[in-house]
């Protein structure tokens, strides 16, 4: 080495590193139409993918919401109950049972059934009645958006989901309707809460029981209050050998097991393969735009070799390339995708980007945009430095 | 060739390179002997196809020869692992290309100070001693000009400054004067003679450019694969 009077590092290989790196960022934003197309592939990657997620997101939730804002702690519902959707009743046994429990706070019956609302003009839409016992909060609305909480302790009252309003003939707070042939009045109405099937709408327990000619000793679930302090999972244990003929579970537990049914049965293979394509389409779009600039630039990729840079050293100019597409184009696409749900945010579809998704989007993106740098890397070590001279 | 062993920076023996296998075999060099003492500038010179290049190459540790000998600085070539050759052309090896070669996307400094920091010298050193070798080839007020502002003598200067920057033992060029007017090839090649002779280093310059042949100490004539004695005759 005769690299005298020049000071040298003590890790010459770090300084290498470095060197490889800068030249990496250089030439990355050198070739600008090259960086924006890789920059755009990671984009529309994040932004199919994270857009199809916060779809599946919403759907699910969609499903899961009852399950989460009821207050309950516990659910104690029909055998192989799997989803929340009318179906087996529970004897009013299973109610005094849990009552009966130590730890339990607070037990209350809930009915849940399907009837239709008939329109004005002629007609009718179907509704998911929810009854609950309204000197309790264990079941009761939220998102109320118009109408005052207690209208609906009232006799007679329901709250109808606001979306649907002209669906339901223009309805307005204090409009009468009739729902499976009781004629009912509006007291509220709450905003985005409509699962697969019909929209909710909610009453007091007895005058649930009314319109779906539920006998006054049966019932659909019985939501549970554990006492403060007391863990979910414990009360549970000591209500299920007393209730053998009903299925018990935390709130977790159910909102697991209907999200894990809908993802096995209905919406996992769909939103899977939609989100594998923003995936596929954004490598591909990556892979080829890096193949490309590699053999744009093959004479300085050969040039680098003879002057004396490795396979190993290229790989680094690579890798960094790879990380900074893939922060880049990840911090662009979740800006955009960010505004996009917002645009199409309505009662019946909220898309929701978790936390995590956002924190997952650029670890992904860079594994992808890594695997995709594969083959410009392969075109790279075959590339002979003797090429220079020809 | 006089010079004893030990006061050469390149001693090849018999080197043959064959490409290709079978009917479409060519032979580019038929067993060459050629050796450079240390601090010597030797021009390559013989028509196009005649093999020159090829040596070029095989010396510049970016080719391996089919058969025979090759020894840079006393240390035997052949037969090493890529990555040792890649660590000896990091080293000890300037070179300059036909076509300057520069990197786009590094201005004129970068350019130079890269070769350095592959050898591992610092960053803060490496820049100081890239503006020094540009101002010694005349472009000191051009250091963060990238190539693409550059003229085709100042591209090919830069690349002389990347090639001598940190006194490598050998420098190999290929048709330093290719892509240049007559007046700027003989001013480059005055300039590599000048800066590599003040640095004690080795040069080897392959060319059919005859008006550069004075600046040479020694030209060696090669023709289909073979070198040309003085008399003509093929040895």
């Amino acid at each position: 080495m005769t690299v005298t009077g020049l000071e040298t590092a003590a890790v010459p290989r770090l300084v290498r590193l470095r060197a490889m790196g800068r030249l990496g960022v250089r030439m990355m934003f050198h070739d600008r139409l090259k960086f924006l197309g890789t920059i755009s592939g990671v984009v529309f990657a994040v932004l199919l993918a994270v857009q199809q997620l916060s779809i599946l997101f919403a759907l699910l939730y969609r499903n899961t919401q009852f399950v989460d804002n009821a207050g309950a702690d516990i659910f104690i519902v029909p055998p192989n109950t799997r989803l929340l959707q009318p179906g087996e009743k529970l004897h009013e046994s299973v109610l005094y049972q849990a009552r009966g429990t130590r730890g339990v706070l607070e037990a209350q019956p809930l009915l849940f059934s399907a009837a239709t609302l008939a329109k004005p003009s002629g007609g009718s839409e179907s509704v998911t009645v929810i009854g609950y016992e309204t000197t309790s909060r264990l079941g009761a609305p939220w998102n109320i958006v118009a109408g005052a909480t207690h209208n609906i302790e009232q006799p007679d009252t329901v709250f109808l989901e606001d979306s649907q309003r002209e669906k339901y003939g223009a309805v307005n707070l204090g409009s009468t309707r009739e729902l499976n042939g009781r004629r009912v009045r509006v007291g509220g109405f709450t905003w985005g809460l409509v699962p697969f099937g019909p929209p909710y709408a909610f009453a007091d327990i007895d005058l649930a029981r009314d319109v779906a000619t539920v006998p006054i000793d049966r019932m659909n679930f019985v939501l549970v209050r554990v006492q403060p302090g007391l863990r979910a999972e414990d009360v549970r244990d000591a209500i299920a050998p007393r209730v053998p003929e009903a299925l018990v579970m935390t709130r977790d537990q159910y909102h697991h097991s209907i999200v894990s049914t809908l993802l096995k049965e209905q919406l996992g293979m769909s939103f899977g393969i939609s989100t594998s394509f923003g995936l596929i389409i954004g490598l591909v779009i990556v892979s080829l735009s890096m193949f490309s600039s590699v053999l744009d630039n093959l004479r300085e990729f050969g040039t680098l070799k003879a002057l004396g840079c490795t396979n190993g050293d290229l790989s680094i100019l690579l890798l960094v390339q790879s990380v900074l597409y893939a922060l880049f184009g990840s911090i662009v696409g979740l800006g955009w995708v960010t505004n996009v749900v917002e645009g199409i945010r309505n009662p019946l579809l909220v898309p929701i980007i978790p936390h995590y998704v956002i924190y997952a989007a650029p670890v992904v993106m860079v594994v992808l945009c890594l695997f995709a740098s594969t083959l410009a890397l392969l075109r790279i070590r075959r590339l002979e430095p003797g090429m220079v001279f020809r | 060739m006089t010079a004893p062993a030990g006061n050469l920076a390149i001693d090849a023996r018999n080197v043959t390179k064959v490409f290709g296998e079978g009917a479409l075999a060519f032979t580019a060099l038929r067993g060459v002997d050629f050796a450079v003492a240390k601090g010597e500038l030797v021009m390559l010179a013989g028509p196009s196809g005649s093999g020159k290049t090829t040596l070029l190459s095989i010396l510049g540790c970016v080719l391996a020869a089919t058969d025979g000998a090759v020894a840079i600085d006393g240390m035997t070539i052949t037969g090493l692992k890529d990555a040792t050759l890649a660590s000896i052309r990091r080293a000890r090896i300037g070179f300059i290309f036909q076509g300057h070669n520069l990197i786009a996307s590094l201005s004129a400094r970068d350019n130079v100070a890269l070769v350095l920091e592959l050898r591992g010298v610092k960053r803060s050193s490496a820049l100081a001693a890239a503006d020094e070798m540009l101002a010694r080839v005349g472009l000191g007020d051009k250091l963060k000009s990238p190539p693409a502002d550059l003229s085709g003598g100042q591209r090919q200067r830069v690349s002389i400054a990347r090639a001598l920057v940190g006194n490598p033992p050998l420098v190999l060029a290929d048709e330093p004067t290719a892509a240049l007017d007559a007046h700027s090839g003989l001013i480059v090649t005055e300039l590599l003679r000048e800066v590599a002779k003040e640095r004690g280093g080795t040069v080897v310059v392959v060319t059919h450019d005859n008006r550069i042949f004075h600046l040479a100490d020694r030209i060696v004539h090669i023709e289909d694969g073979l070198m040309k004695t003085e008399d003509g005759a093929h040895s």
